[in-house]
């Protein structure tokens, strides 16, 4: 059934959610990211078998696309970070904080 | 009746992965994990005949950005002592389950009064490279040309970012 397929997908959502809030490890929260991005895809095919159409695989292809260039950036920014401060904690990056 | 086994199977080691990714302390191991729910996201693609996508989710995601993800973790060479030390994380988890688990209940509510149809794979050409490709090159055109944007300025991006700085100050 296609709905198993989309509470599959709302649970990795959700899975993801919940590292990227409870984590503070940089790399965790980004593959966190990764996952969410992931479980979106697997609702985007879930719904393209439902309507029996190519649209949603187009989108999903558009997505993986995004997360390489996501990939690409972020893990510059966290090889930037770990040059600065030499840790890897979300806590440390506050530089922002008033 | 093999299709619901096979669904069951991959669906385990998908939640499995996940939680592995959310639990597990050194990145590293998150990492492998969500490897596992990868290769499991590629099969559910293929029991959902979805071809294309399926092999682009073992080459580009299992393949390419994963072994990236990797290497930059083995480039930074993570000791014990570098991790922070997220002491009171099984605290944060519980209050993150409470926030997000009522979230999660109502979509899977709107997700039960979808119509259901029977997930039985679809012969023919559903999902092959010819018939993706044709709606990408002729409805999605724009956001194609657009994505191929938005590559170059991420590479370009990125070794700004992370290149050597050759002009000091």
């Amino acid at each position: 059934m296609i709905q198993d397929y989309l509470v599959l997908s709302i649970v990795l959502f959700c899975l993801g959610m919940l590292g990227v809030i409870t984590r503070r490890n940089v790399f965790t929260v980004f593959m966190s990211v990764e996952l969410m991005l992931n479980a979106a895809n697997l609702a985007f095919i879930a719904f393209s078998r439902l309507h029996q159409t190519m649209d949603g695989h187009v989108l999903a292809m558009l997505v993986m696309a995004v997360a390489a260039a996501e990939a690409a950036l972020a893990l510059a920014v966290v090889i930037l970070l770990h040059k600065h401060k030499s840790r890897l904690d979300t806590n440390v990056f506050s530089l922002l904080k008033g | 009746m093999n299709t619901e086994l096979l669904f069951n199977g991959f669906a385990i080691l998908a939640v499995l992965g996940a939680v592995g990714l959310v639990l597990f302390r050194h990145p590293m191991n998150g990492a492998m994990s969500l490897v596992v729910t990868m290769v499991a996201l590629a099969g559910l693609y293929a029991l959902l005949s979805a071809k294309l996508i399926f092999a682009l989710q073992l080459i580009v995601y299992a393949g390419a950005i994963m072994s990236l993800i990797l290497f930059i973790i083995m480039f930074l060479n993570l000791q014990e002592k570098d991790l922070p030390e997220e002491s009171g994380r099984w605290y944060y988890l519980l209050g993150g389950v409470v926030v997000i688990a009522p979230i999660a209940l109502f979509l899977i509510k709107i997700v039960k009064t979808l119509p259901g149809s029977e997930a039985t794979i679809v012969g023919g050409g559903f999902g092959g490279i010819k018939e993706v490709g044709l709606v990408l090159f002729q409805d999605w055109l724009l956001p194609f040309e657009i994505v191929s944007i938005l590559l170059l300025i991420a590479l370009v991006g990125a070794v700004v970012l992370a290149g050597k700085r050759r002009l000091g100050k």
